[in-house]
């Protein structure tokens, strides 16, 4: 290819020049910016703002599964669901769900950062170890769970019989708030890694000198971790715990594997409410309308919250 | 030389296009030799409607196709073993290429669901009732199979086209259900007096509290979010205690009635005395292994628990609860005694990839010879769908199945006193009516349950 002799661009560094000319249309950033966002503005459009906006218009609608004929309903879906008590007992399941969960998830992850932000022999072996609940497929650690909570042949209830704790099986998804705290338990096991290796990536980024200038200065650990510690992994502490609510609030495999929603709903979250409804009953309209209810909110609460973030000095 | 009689029973045969089995039973009335009727139709060459096809090289309309089956997983690991053979013979004879998905019962419905909204990926599938009512749209008219194959085997029972014909017309075949009978261990029930099974719901939490009193395993009930046994127990035990989902109008909710809310106050007692109370959390397959593992003393369940106990103890099998075990009637309420019954079935989707394929292997499958192989190889636990069937050896010849053939006489549909139709499946996917016993044992609040339950149904019913 023919080269043109050499131009200064507007930062001043020469670049070469093709035959294309000043005026080519690909010599120009902003053209030539978009052409290179093509591919991602593609995927995005068709694998995530496509199904996202056909499932609003979704919910808008009475269509249900394997009918061709739907009309659309506006917000009926919405309005039915909110005086379904199905429904009702739904959002408060997953609101106990989010708060049973991501505040242990924070504060385990966060103490397992700490501890495995210090150096000590086989540092890296634990660090490693500790992606493996976050890295195994679910299902599969749902599955684990749903044998060690199993009603009649539980490892657990048979350990504390053999030990003479107890007498009977604990019935651990039998009953509404076993069941709940069985299934925190669980999404707590599962979720506390991504919090630590999250935190534990802020923690690489805290500048040793800081530390040892407060600890010069007389603060103490505790101090040093509110005053030079806490500031600096706030952002990504802050953006881990919207990730991890958004993920509780739309969790379904495990859910799905141990409880399917039950005993009597008490169990059942949005993911598994709608695959109920839109799955098996066939309301894909219902179900779609299901999965949407909290998008208003999760909404509102990241952006108030990246915004708080963005604003905050550093 | 042959016998006139032979030659008259041929003939008869001929006229009134007599099934291979119908050419038995009429031989074995006229008191001739099998062989010899065998025999004889070979060399006339008498070939009885509905006798498995056999091709002398395969259709070249059905050649290079593919067949894919979704189906729900089997208790009874025969029939699955032969249900693949079958698939295997008619690939063979047919040069058909038949793969077969099998999934949890909970999941088959998602399965479904998730190949209809494709409209793809499945070719023939199982239904449970009344889901031909939900996807009739996107199942084939199968009449031309359904019919004769009833019309040829006594016809199929009124509990069948109740549950599994959409409105009279067929979307699927009908082959049977995998219906549940009271399993129960003899002896345990002898140790606390009773010679044989309750009869009624009430003396069956009586024997239930004596068998826990008495340090012996309890009873045990499924009452978790599952579409075979939860449903076995909560449906007979509604309408034993005169609540139903709706009035013969099949819209007028009736299950919130004095008789029910009652009889759940009772069966919360019964709960905490007679059964293990983490039945709660249970599917479909923790009675199973809890039975077989000697943790229980009763419990309704198919007769896949009977057979699997009567396997080798190589293969799994437990000789002495085999011989221990007995299967009884469902008790009675003061409404009576119900069993809830529906068929299930397979059909072929619109969106086969090749409809005549699909419906070649289900009218393979439902020729008299294979269906018999089938049901044998289930060892009784699929109750057939046509009366002729039922009197097959694998159903008469063991008494402790006995009870799974008289299900059919005071079994009800889901969703009487109405129809089984598509409210009632809503009802079903929906797990109302467990729901509803699964909350009562919960809280306690038997008048609470029962009102949650009809406020539920309303909604479904009021669509």
């Amino acid at each position: 290819m023919a080269v043109a002799p050499n131009t200064q661009d507007l930062t001043g560094i020469e670049t070469p020049r093709t035959t294309f000319g000043r005026g080519s249309f690909l010599q120009r950033e902003g053209p030539l910016a978009a052409l290179f966002m093509i591919p991602g503005w593609a995927i995005l459009l068709l694998f995530m703002a496509y199904p996202f906006f056909l499932g609003i218009y979704i919910s808008l609608t009475n269509k249900r599964l394997g009918r061709s004929a739907y009309d659309f309903i506006g917000f009926d879906n919405y309005r039915y669901l909110w005086g379904d008590s199905i429904f009702q007992q739904t959002l408060k399941n997953t609101a106990i769900y989010g708060v049973g969960t991501v505040p242990f998830k924070l504060a385990f992850g966060l103490a397992l950062a700490l501890l495995l932000n210090r150096q000590f022999r086989f540092s890296r072996v634990f660090r490693a170890g500790l992606l493996l609940p976050w890295i195994v497929p679910t299902a599969l650690s749902s599955l684990a769970f749903l044998m060690l909570f199993n009603s009649v042949i539980s490892p657990i209830s048979i350990s504390l019989q053999q030990a003479g704790l107890i007498e009977n099986n604990i019935n651990f998804l039998g009953t509404a708030w076993n069941a709940r705290i069985s299934l925190c338990v669980a999404n707590i096991w599962r979720g506390v890694p991504f919090f630590a290796i999250t935190i534990l990536a802020g923690l690489q980024a805290v500048p040793t000198e800081l530390n040892e200038a407060a600890a010069l200065d007389g603060a103490n650990r505790w101090q040093r971790f509110w005053a030079v510690t806490w500031p600096i992994i706030k952002p990504i502490t802050l953006i881990a715990t919207l990730f991890s609510v958004i993920w509780t609030i739309s969790d379904f495999q495990l859910v799905y594997v141990l409880t399917k929603g039950g005993p009597a709903n008490a169990t059942h979250v949005f993911g598994t409410l709608a695959y109920q409804r839109g799955l098996n009953a066939t309301y894909f309209g219902e179900a779609a309308a299901i999965s949407l209810y909290m998008f208003p909110a999760l909404a509102l609460g990241a952006v108030l919250l990246l915004r708080n973030i963005r604003r905050e000095p550093h | 030389m042959t016998d006139p009689k032979v030659d008259g029973l041929i003939a008869e045969a001929r006229t009134l296009r007599y099934s291979r089995r119908q050419v038995m039973r009429r031989a074995a009335a006229l008191g001739l030799s099998v062989p010899a009727v065998t025999a004889a139709m070979t060399t006339s060459g008498y070939a009885a409607p509905n006798q498995t096809r056999k091709f002398a090289s395969a259709p070249a309309f059905l050649q290079g196709s593919s067949i894919h089956i979704l189906g729900a997983s089997y208790f009874v690991v025969a029939g699955e073993e032969r249900f693949r053979e079958q698939m295997a013979e008619f690939g063979e004879q047919n040069g058909v290429d038949v793969t077969l998905d099998l999934v949890a019962w909970p999941d088959l419905q998602a399965r479904i669901a998730a190949a209809i909204q494709a409209q793809d990926g499945v070719d023939i599938v199982q239904l449970w009732d009344p889901w031909p009512y939900l996807y009739a749209e996107n199942l084939v008219d199968v009449n031309d199979i359904a019919v004769p194959h009833g019309e040829a085997h006594g016809g199929f029972y009124d509990w069948v086209v109740k549950t599994a014909s959409v409105d009279g017309s067929w979307h699927s075949i009908p082959y049977g259900t995998s219906s549940s009978a009271f399993a129960y261990r003899t002896s345990h029930f002898a140790e606390v007096g009773y010679d044989s099974f309750p009869d009624t719901w009430e003396d069956l939490f009586a024997a239930g509290k004596a068998l826990k009193e008495a340090g012996l395993p309890p009873l045990g009930q499924a009452l978790g979010h599952s579409l075979g046994d939860p449903p076995s127990f909560t449906y007979p035990y509604m309408w034993a205690y005169g609540a139903m989902e709706v009035e013969e109008d099949g819209s007028t909710v009736a299950f919130n009635t004095p008789e029910f809310v009652e009889g759940m106050a009772t069966f919360i007692q019964g709960w905490e005395d007679a059964f293990d109370t983490t039945g709660t959390a249970w599917d479909d397959s923790t009675n199973n292994t809890a039975f077989l593992a000697g943790e229980l003393s009763a419990t309704l369940n198919g007769s896949s628990i009977y057979i699997s106990a009567g396997r080798p103890e190589a293969d799994g099998g437990v000789p002495e609860i085999y011989e221990d075990m007995n299967h009884a009637d469902f008790p009675q309420g003061p409404a009576g005694r119900f069993t809830n019954i529906g068929a299930q079935s397979w059909g072929v989707t619109t969106f086969a990839q090749d409809v005549d394929a699909a419906r070649s292997f289900l009218d393979f499958f439902y020729g008299e010879d294979q269906l018999v192989s089938w049901y044998n190889a289930n060892g009784g636990y699929y109750i057939p769908a046509a009366s002729s069937f039922s009197e097959l050896p694998v159903y008469t010849e063991d008494p402790k199945l006995a009870p799974f053939l008289n299900l059919v006489n005071y079994g009800r549909n889901k969703g009487f006193a109405g129809p089984s139709d598509e409210a009632a499946a809503l009802a079903y996917s929906e797990y109302i009516v467990i729901d509803t016993f699964a909350r009562a044992v919960g809280d306690g609040d038997a008048q609470g349950a029962v009102e949650w339950g009809a406020e539920q149904l309303e909604r479904v019913y009021s669509r």
